[in-house]
């Protein structure tokens, strides 16, 4: 047990020194890599390489060979030039974050990176968070997308931005940090419940009382126009229905079952089922009330409640 | 649901999961190796080629039909074959050509298990190696232009490991990183000091020049026949006539009835019970000989012999090194030559003063029994001479002169037990050994101390100064001790003349003899005025190349550094003159300055070429325009392209809008239309000049 404190103490304080370390490595989001922040770590290839050169330097002393000589001493200026080439091509890189949209807990975020350069650059490399992407930057721009794992739902705190790239050669690794504050509301994981309630107001949700006519406009669909009308009298019109009136509803933490999480998972599921029937709702987690609405909006703000809402707040506990 | 690899970013070097290799990789592969097995073709054996081909078959037929990996099984198979047909072919592993034959059986094999992007560089790492174990078979200028090929190749090939998507920029990279990194290269071979071998190696086992340590009739026949180079000099001062060249290389001083044999110094030290120094000494000039009858100055470029002998013009007397000065005036150097290398040499031109250290009865030494017929010709010769040796000499000489005998380079095979006797009495045809033979033993025959030299006579003189010898040059020579020093015979100047005047090639007699082993050489068309042309400005580069690359080594760097340190002092000094302030410092900032002029001149350049290259960019052109009517208050609305931008202020700008019209067409036509070129740039050229018209137009003050 103390020893395993204790493993926890020192790792924690090599998590700090680390953190403190990397905080005076790292480049910040948005602005051209500067020289001062790009750092060339040699691989185990370039490494292999210059055992390559001194074996063939060796080999030429050796047999007093002076083609030998010639390639040793090529072989390491390619090798001095490689540092070059690569630094380089991560230089003046401006790296940008788009965070997803939506994302829910145990699936997948899409992060975007976009990088941006004046001139092109081959090969770029990113990780976060275990992420890898490759990027190539052709007329200014290069964009991919990093597949996160969101493990848990809540805030969830993006790692820094490696940069890399071991172009031309492979020899040599020139490595950025990005450093950003950028991070992620990940959503519960939709659970349908068990005993499904009868999809509310399943009937009644198509609007199909005929209404009247309207003059037509731009955008209407195609399968709402008056063509008969349009025959007759060659005008364009467009068949306007009435829409009932839509279930008006209040989802509750303390109506579900379960320990929290699942609790916060059963209202994501119903959350996104009565978006998807237009419903108007309204959502009530302990201590957090969200007024009734509809729409992407209301979707959001209820998602994003359930992302944030903490669990462990005794009030939860009714 | 997953999109960690965006398709179109797939770099082709490896396959869709990041780490198998695709098709295309391994291909690239298998030409690297073709061309590196290219550079050792012509000196290991052709089944190579064989293996090659099978093991880019196999991965082939694996790719295709998506078979398994070959298995360890196979794998160990292959590597046994492998040391198998070694064996078979060179009886041992031991010697060079077997490892170098290892290292590319191996680098071939290395393919059957090459799997992902770590194994390929494995791959391209051994090539880079075997490429340069190619510089021990030869290190000519077809060799180093064929291992730059290949080196490009494998640089190529990592490119492709590190990411290129495309061939264009896979080779515009690695060409950017050879021409890079060339100067730094230069650099570092002129400036690297050159050291001695650190411990010894394995050697390439290569007999280049023809000569044999035993001549009995034939074989410098067989030498006639070849056209393969011995060695190159050029010299420093006067150079020789045709009928002094005469390069020694060793003597021969034991005869047994049917051939003339060398005998070495150990073996005349265990003979005649005396110290081997009393035959050979090591030192950097000659003990046996007088400096003063210094007469030549060559610089030798010798070329690769499993043998130390070294020929010299006429008797050594000093070289820029340490060699085995032998007492019969011949040099051997210390270790046999791996690689074309340097050396520099003072001789004498004749034949040496010193006495024969194995004594004068050693050279007359001749079988009782052998050749009675010659015997009494001499006793006869000498009878008529009344005892002058002189006189006798010159009756022989005279002999050999007249008409019964003939030179020639395809003369009848002697095979009895008394050759003198079939030749001077029966054949009465032959070519040098012959005679040198028949001379040496007659002289010994009337007691002159007698020995037969072999070596080479002639070489061909480049139009820049440098002599080329060849095999064809060699010869061999009688030398008598007469009058306390050594006088040379040569019996083949009184049959064939023009033997001694224009080398083998003059003579006529037996002529197909000559070259008979060089079908195509270029030596053939010498008759051919371009041709040969052609052939001596290709030697004279070589020899250049030789001498400056090749045998860039200890001495020849140290006359090179001294040589930059004296053009440094006088640039230097030259500097100190032409600043007006005196002294180390305000020279130094003199060269700064002018540095930092020529560097600011250069960026101004190069800002120019990208500002006029980015003119003829017709949306930088309308971008510009845009900004400057921005602060002309005529700013684009958001949202607002450019085009209709300039539609829309044309009708307030007065005299200026019949020109935004065109330019909004212009940069229409050229953004969204297929255009021909002559069209692309006619309108290019007019949008420049509407956008300066608008400008001037709407900047002209009271509009």
């Amino acid at each position: 047990m103390s020893v395993a404190g204790a493993a926890t103490v020192g790792s924690g304080h090599r998590e700090r020194l680390r953190h403190w370390w990397l905080r005076r490595l790292a480049a910040s989001m948005e602005h051209p890599l500067p020289q001062r922040r790009l750092f060339l770590i040699p691989t185990r290839f370039g490494l292999g390489w210059a055992v390559l050169v001194v074996v063939l330097l060796l080999f030429g002393i050796n047999y007093q060979n002076s083609l030998a000589y010639g390639l040793a001493f090529w072989l390491f200026s390619v090798g001095v030039v490689v540092l070059l080439r690569g630094w380089l091509n991560l230089l003046g890189v401006t790296p940008a974050l788009r965070l997803p949209r939506e994302a829910f807990a145990g699936g997948e975020a899409r992060l975007g990176v976009v990088l941006r350069a004046r001139r092109d650059r081959t090969a770029l490399e990113l990780r976060c968070d275990g992420a890898r992407g490759r990027v190539d930057i052709v007329e200014g721009l290069g964009e991919t997308r990093l597949a996160l794992s969101t493990p848990r739902r809540g805030v969830q705190v993006l790692p820094w931005l490696r940069v890399e790239t071991r172009w031309p050669l492979g020899l040599v690794r020139v490595v950025a940090w990005v450093r950003h504050d950028s991070e992620l509301l990940v959503w519960p994981h939709p659970v349908e419940e068990d005993d499904v309630v009868a999809p509310q107001g399943g009937t009644g949700l198509e609007a199909v009382d005929f209404a009247g006519l309207r003059r037509f406009q731009l955008g209407d669909s195609p399968g709402r126009v008056a063509w008969k009308q349009w025959s007759r009298t060659g005008v364009l019109a467009t068949k306007v229905f009435s829409i009932p009136p839509r279930q008006q509803l209040w989802l509750d933490y303390e109506a579900c079952r379960g320990d929290p999480e699942r609790r916060l998972s059963v209202l994501c599921a119903r959350v996104l089922a009565h978006h998807r029937a237009g419903d108007r709702y309204g959502l009530r987690l302990p201590g957090v009330t969200l007024a009734q609405g509809e729409g992407d909006a209301q979707r959001r703000r209820a998602l994003d409640a359930l992302a944030r809402f903490s669990a462990t707040r005794p009030a939860g506990v009714a | 649901m997953s999109i960690s690899r965006p398709a179109r970013l797939v770099a082709p070097a490896v396959l869709a999961d990041g780490r198998g290799l695709s098709g295309g990789m391994l291909r690239q592969l298998f030409i690297g190796q073709c061309l590196v097995l290219a550079l050792h073709l012509a000196w290991m054996p052709a089944w190579l080629v064989g293996l090659a081909l099978l093991v880019a078959g196999y991965r082939l037929v694996q790719l295709r039909r998506g078979l398994p990996r070959a298995g360890i099984l196979l794998r160990l198979a292959a590597v046994g074959g492998l040391l198998l047909a070694l064996w078979l072919q060179f009886g041992t592993l031991g010697t060079m050509d077997g490892l170098v034959g290892l290292l590319l059986g191996v680098y071939l094999l290395k393919l059957l298990e090459t799997h992902d992007r770590r194994d390929a560089r494995v791959v391209v790492v051994i090539g880079l190696v075997a490429t340069t174990v190619a510089f021990l078979h030869d290190q000519g200028i077809p060799m180093a232009a064929g291992a730059l090929l290949a080196v490009a190749w494998l640089l190529q090939s990592l490119v492709w490991l590190a990411g290129a998507t495309g061939l264009r920029q896979a080779w515009r990279e690695t060409v950017w990183l050879l021409v890079l990194s060339a100067p730094l290269m230069i650099v570092l071979f002129v400036i690297f000091p050159r050291l001695g071998p650190l411990w010894s190696m394995p050697q390439m086992d290569r007999a280049s020049t023809g000569l044999t340590d035993e001549i009995s009739p034939g074989d410098i026949a067989e030498l006639s026949r070849s056209d393969a180079r011995a060695f190159r000099a050029s010299f420093e001062g006067r150079e020789p006539a045709p009928d002094e060249r005469y390069w020694r290389v060793y003597t021969l001083s034991h005869f047994d009835g049917i051939r003339w044999s060398r005998a070495t110094p150990e073996q005349l030290a265990a003979t005649l019970e005396r110290p081997v120094d009393a035959f050979v000494r090591e030192a950097a000039r000659s003990p046996w000989q007088s400096q003063e009858g210094a007469r030549f100055s060559a610089e030798l470029l010798l070329e690769p012999d499993s043998r130390p002998w070294r020929p010299t013009l006429g008797t050594p007397l000093a070289s820029g090194e340490r060699q085995r000065y032998l007492a019969d005036g011949t040099l051997e150097g210390l270790t046999p030559l791996s690689s074309r290398s340097l050396m520099n040499l003072s001789s004498s031109g004749a034949p040496p003063t010193s006495p024969p250290a194995a004594g004068e009865r050693w050279h007359r030494l001749l079988p009782e029994s052998a050749n009675p017929r010659t015997r009494a010709l001499a006793e006869r010769l000498w009878r008529e001479s009344g005892g002058d040796p002189d006189v006798y000499l010159e009756a022989m000489m005279a002999r050999f002169g007249e008409a019964p005998y003939r030179y020639t380079l395809s003369p009848p095979r002697l095979v009895g037990e008394h050759r003198v006797d079939d030749f001077l009495f029966d054949s009465q045809a032959g070519y040098c050994t012959y005679y040198a033979s028949a001379a040496a033993v007659m002289a010994r025959m009337a007691g002159i101390p007698a020995r037969v030299v072999a070596g080479f006579l002639g070489g061909e003189r480049n139009p820049d100064g440098h002599f080329t010898v060849r095999d064809y040059d060699a010869h061999a020579w009688v030398e008598v001790w007469r009058d306390d020093a050594w006088r040379r015979l040569d019996p083949t100047a009184v049959i064939a003349p023009e033997r001694i005047e224009q080398g083998a090639r003059a003579v006529d007699d037996g002529a197909e003899a000559f070259l008979a082993d060089a079908r195509f050489s270029p030596l053939r068309m010498r008759e051919v005025g371009w041709a040969n042309r052609m052939r001596l400005e290709w030697e004279r580069l070589e020899y250049q190349w030789q001498r400056a690359v090749i045998g860039y080594q200890r001495e020849s760097r140290r006359s090179m550094m001294a040589q930059l340190v004296g053009w440094w002092r006088e640039a230097w000094d030259r500097l100190d003159a032409l600043l007006p302030g005196r002294g180390a410092l305000s020279t130094t900032l003199g060269l700064m300055a002018v540095l930092v002029v020529a560097g600011g001149l250069a960026l101004l350049a190069r800002r120019g070429w990208r500002h006029r290259r980015r003119q003829r960019d017709p949306q930088w052109l309308v971008g510009n325009l845009q900004s400057w009517l921005a602060r002309h208050r005529l700013a684009a609305r958001p949202g607002e392209s450019p085009a209709t931008h300039l539609r829309r202020i044309a009708p307030q700008a007065g005299p200026a809008g019949r020109a935004l019209e065109e330019c909004a067409q212009d940069l229409e036509r050229l953004t969204y239309a297929p255009l021909e070129e002559a069209e692309r740039h006619q309108r290019r050229r007019r949008l420049a000049s509407r956008v300066a018209e608008v400008r001037r137009r709407l900047g002209r003050p009271g509009r």
